[in-house]
C-alpha cells in the first residue's frame, strides 16, 4: 500500500517532467523565431539623395530592387556574386528594396538571408515613391530591377533597367575601380 | 540583273539586320515607350477571360475608359483589387468604364478568370496574349493605368496613387484625372510613374 502511494507520484512526476521538458524546448524555440540576420535600413527621399550625390572616396553601385520583382530575384545572386569580388578593390554596393515598410523585417531581410547577401541593405520609407524615382533618375520609369553606378563624384557612369548584363556591369566596374584605385 | 540581285540581297540583309536588332532590344528587357499625352490610342482588339472578343471602341464609355494593367500574383497589383473594383463602380455611372488587361506571359485567362471571381471584379478584363497591347502602350509594370477619352485620346498615364498601402494615399492621381475631365477640366498631372511589379513579357 505504501508501495503504491510512494510509487504512483512518482511515476507521475517522471510522466510530466518527460512530457514537460519538450513541451519546453518547443516553446524555447517559439519564442525564439529564426530571426532574419539582414538588417535592412529605412531611407526616405532625402536621404536617398544624400547618398548618391555625395563626394566619396569609393565608386558606388546601387541596385533597386523589391521581393515581388522576378527578375530582381533573378539576378541577385550575380549582384551577391559581384560584392564579394569587388568589395576589397574599392567598390561600396548598397541595395535599396522599394517593397513596403511592412516588409522591413519579414520579407525583405528573408530574401537577403537566403542570398547571403552582405551588402548594406536600405528599404525606401516614402509613402509617394515618386519623387525619389526622379531624385535617382527623372529619365527611369520607376520599374524594376534598377542599378546605377556612380563614380567617386556622384555622377552616374552606368545604368541598367531590368535584369543586369552580368559582363556589361562588371566591365563598367572594372573603369571605374581602376580609377578609384589612383592609376 | 546583276545590280537588282545585288540590291535585293542588301535589302534583305538590311532586314534581317533590322529584325536582330529588334530581337536584341526585347531580349535586353528594355520596355517600348508609351505614347504621348494627347495622343489617340488606335483601336484594338482582345479577347476576354471567356475568349470573348471585344474591340477598345466597343468598351469605351460615353466619357472614356480606364485601361489598367494588372496581374494575378502580384503583390502590388493585388494591394489595389479593391481600389480598382471600387473605381469601376464609382466611375460606371459616370461614362466611364475599368478595363483590365493582364499581359503577363505565366498567367493565362483561366488564372486571370479565377482571379477575377476571387476577387468579385465586375469590370472586364482582357487577356493580352503576346503583350501586344503592352508593347503598344509601352506598359511597364502591374498596375499602369492609362485614362482614354470617348475618342480613345489618353488623357492621363501612370500610377491609381501614390500609395501600395490605401492607409497612406495622398495623391489620387488617376481620380484626379477623371474627375478633372468629368468636369470638363484640363487634367493637371497627366503622368505619375506607376510603380509595381514588371509585366512578364513572352
Amino acid at each position: 500500500m505504501r508501495f503504491t502511494k510512494t510509487i504512483i507520484p512518482l511515476t507521475l512526476c517522471v510522466l510530466l517532467v518527460s512530457f514537460a521538458a519538450p513541451a519546453q524546448k518547443q516553446k524555447g524555440r517559439a519564442a525564439h523565431p529564426q530571426k532574419p540576420a539582414a538588417v535592412v535600413t529605412p531611407i526616405n527621399t532625402d536621404e536617398l539623395k544624400g547618398l548618391l550625390s555625395q563626394q566619396r572616396q569609393k565608386p558606388l553601385l546601387v541596385n533597386f530592387w523589391a521581393t515581388y520583382c522576378d527578375p530582381c530575384r533573378d539576378e541577385f545572386p550575380d549582384l551577391v556574386k559581384i560584392d564579394q569580388d569587388y568589395r576589397s578593390q574599392s567598390l561600396e554596393f548598397v541595395t535599396v528594396s522599394l517593397d513596403d515598410m511592412t516588409d522591413i523585417k519579414t520579407e525583405v531581410p528573408k530574401f537577403l538571408d537566403s542570398m547571403k547577401a552582405t551588402m548594406p541593405a536600405y528599404l525606401l520609407n516614402a509613402s509617394d515613391p515618386e519623387p525619389a524615382i526622379n531624385t535617382v533618375d527623372r529619365a527611369w520609369r520607376g520599374d524594376l530591377p534598377a542599378t546605377y553606378l556612380y563614380n567617386e563624384k556622384g555622377e552616374v557612369v552606368y545604368k541598367h533597367i531590368g535584369r543586369v548584363n552580368v559582363a556589361e556591369l562588371r566591365e563598367a566596374i572594372d573603369k571605374v575601380v581602376k580609377k578609384g584605385t589612383g592609376q | 540583273m546583276k545590280t537588282k540581285t545585288l540590291s535585293i540581297l542588301l535589302a534583305s540583309l538590311f532586314v534581317i539586320a533590322g529584325a536582330i536588332s529588334v530581337a536584341g532590344a526585347r531580349a535586353a528587357g528594355e520596355v517600348p515607350a508609351p505614347p504621348a499625352i494627347g495622343a489617340t490610342i488606335e483601336d484594338f482588339t482582345l479577347p476576354d477571360v471567356d475568349n470573348k472578343d471585344h474591340s477598345l471602341k466597343s468598351l469605351l464609355g460615353k466619357n472614356g475608359a480606364v485601361l489598367i494593367f494588372i496581374a494575378v500574383q502580384c503583390p502590388v497589383s493585388n494591394a489595389y483589387n479593391e481600389r480598382m473594383e471600387q473605381l469601376a463602380q464609382d466611375y460606371k455611372a459616370k461614362g466611364i468604364n475599368v478595363i483590365g488587361i493582364n499581359s503577363n506571359v505565366a498567367e493565362d485567362a483561366a488564372a486571370v478568370k479565377a482571379h477575377a471571381a476571387e476577387h468579385k471584379f465586375t469590370f472586364a478584363i482582357l487577356k493580352d496574349s503576346g503583350n501586344k497591347i503592352a508593347d503598344k502602350l509601352g506598359a511597364a509594370v502591374t498596375p499602369e493605368a492609362y485614362f482614354l477619352d470617348a475618342n480613345g485620346k489618353l488623357l492621363y498615364h501612370g500610377r491609381i496613387d501614390n500609395a501600395r498601402n490605401a492607409a497612406q494615399i495622398e495623391t489620387s492621381d488617376l481620380r484626379n484625372a477623371l474627375d478633372a475631365a468629368l468636369a470638363d477640366k484640363p487634367v493637371e498631372k497627366t503622368e505619375a510613374k506607376a510603380f509595381g511589379c514588371t509585366i512578364k513579357r513572352a
